[in-house]
């Protein structure tokens, strides 16, 4: 039995099938990535999981408890999303604390943890993220990649069972990438379980386990780096890939 | 010619008004918070678009945003009564209607008026609240009031502060109208005063400058926690860094 099982998700936005009824299991220790054109939903699915969209329908079993992603009880709903934290394209960090009280939020909220305890949790994770010497920095004093390195703390620090990561690049300069790629990959060692949305195909192929093909709310393709980009076999993931630059030749460009 | 104006009276008649300090600043205090608590539930009303009480919500800040104060104070004033007395009557009941201080009025009618206000201020202020980290804090699991107190009101308040700090400014001054619900604060106290000696201006004079000072503190007071709020321009000099700069790549 896989760590996660979601069933059946579904999710439209007015007459648009964003997600049509995805199935998706995921391993404990397992970076798994998901590929696809924009608008096909794989932000949504991410979303779909933390309650942040409500889907039309759907589950999702986390080590052996299943909830329905449908669910309007409240209290299901912040059980669901204690189980897994996210990371966003804009880091959304709480601009009004400090790096350090950043990540001690969710523990001394949330987890209802001693304020001495959270303060040693935070340390350790911000420490983690190569963030140790800017506790009292606000989001405001910190770069892009920095910011984004304290929100992985952050959501580290809640221990979640499956970490969300939504195109946690996409908003950074070129040269501040890097930095949070390493990051991310540091904690995938580690044993973290992560589903990540992204388009750096070159982090994918060396990071991921494994790798989904995500387009028109249904899975297409669903393998190793290796099957998805040596040797597709779908003919949408080849021109998809034909698209994002890993082309062989410039005649595939017609204008 | 007689003395027009008596300058020392001035400030010889202040003490006499500041003995009424206390019933302005009970009453503006009273006034204030009753504004912010009410004005925070219109702000939530109108912005969960929750039916019934959303249009009630939005006649309500219409209707006192459109009328005088002085005009509100009135109505309160009689309009308790007459409702009070239509209550005996249909419910057999024999509350004393001579027997609500004329105070209760003044702070419910200033308290309405400053919600109507302060709700659009406080809806502005927590719509100005960027949405990602309310996303944020839902999808760490804190609940709806752990949400509107962790994340939304700090940043909110710190948008509302100054329009606040204007409407709470303007109250304190508002309370000097009180007197036509028969209270009797500072500038009630004035007139009553000049009526023995017919020195009217001079009495005025003293009441501008207690007001001023009044506002002055309160200025003062504002300028001191909008600085406290604010985050500061400068990350802070870290004292006790680890020796590593950046993380080794």
């Amino acid at each position: 039995m896989s760590l996660i099982e979601i069933r059946g998700l579904s999710k439209s936005f007015g007459k648009n099938v964003v997600l049509d009824n995805v199935d998706l299991d995921i391993n404990e220790g397992e970076v798994v990535a998901i590929i696809g054109p924009s608008g096909t939903g794989k932000s949504t699915l991410l979303r779909s999981l933390n309650l942040l969209e409500k889907p039309e329908a759907g589950t999702v079993t986390i080590d052996g408890k299943t909830f329905d992603l449908t669910t309007k009880v409240s209290k299901e709903k912040l059980e669901l999303r204690k189980q897994t934290e996210m990371v966003f394209q804009q880091f959304n960090l709480f601009k009004n604390r400090t790096a350090l009280e950043n990540v001690m939020e969710g523990l001394t909220v949330v987890k209802k943890e001693k304020k001495e305890e959270a303060k040693k949790q935070a340390l350790f994770e911000l420490e983690r993220v190569g963030m140790g010497d800017r506790l009292g920095h606000y989001p405001r004093h910190l770069s892009g990649g920095q910011q984004q390195r304290v929100a992985i703390a952050r959501a580290l620090a809640l221990k979640p069972k499956l970490l969300l990561m939504d195109e946690p690049t996409s908003a950074l300069d070129p040269e501040l990438v890097g930095e949070v790629l390493l990051t991310i990959k540091k904690i995938a060692k580690e044993g973290f379980t992560i589903l990540l949305v992204t388009h750096e195909m070159d982090f994918v192929k060396s990071v991921a386990n494994r790798i989904i093909f995500l387009e028109n709310g249904k899975v297409v393709a669903n393998g190793s780096p290796r099957e998805i980009f040596d040797n597709p076999t779908s003919d949408r993931l080849k021109s998809f890939l034909r698209n994002i630059n890993m082309l062989q030749s410039a005649d595939d460009y017609s204008i | 010619m007689a003395k027009l104006f008596d300058g020392k009276l001035v400030i010889t008649e202040i003490p006499d008004l500041l003995e009424y300090l206390p019933t302005t600043i009970y009453l503006t205090l009273v006034a204030l918070v009753v504004g912010l608590v009410i004005g925070l539930l219109i702000a939530l009303v109108r912005m969960n678009r929750i039916p019934v009480l959303n249009q009630i919500a939005i006649a309500f800040v219409s209707i006192v945003r459109g009328t005088p104060i002085i005009v509100q104070l009135y109505i309160t004033y009689f309009g308790i009564p007459i409702a009070l007395k239509y209550f005996n009557y249909y419910h057999g009941t024999s509350f004393n209607i001579n027997g609500i201080p004329g105070i209760l009025f003044a702070m419910v009618a200033l308290g309405l008026n400053q919600s109507a206000f302060d709700s659009e201020t406080i809806r502005a202020a927590i719509q100005s609240v960027d949405k990602g980290q309310i996303e944020a804090a839902k999808s760490m699991g804190m609940n709806g009031g752990q949400v509107l107190r962790r994340v939304i009101l700090p940043q909110a308040a710190a948008v509302a502060l100054l329009p606040l700090g204007n409407s709470f400014i303007s109250l304190i001054k508002g309370t000097s109208l009180a007197f036509t619900c028969s209270v009797v604060e500072i500038t009630a106290a004035g007139k009553i005063l000049a009526g023995r000696n017919y020195r009217y201006f001079e009495v005025y004079c003293s009441l501008a400058i207690i007001y001023w000072v009044i506002t002055f503190i309160l200025e003062r007071i504002l300028a001191l926690v909008e600085k406290k709020i604010t985050i500061p321009e400068q990350p802070p000099e870290d004292k006790n860094a680890s020796p590593r700069k950046e993380e080794s790549k």
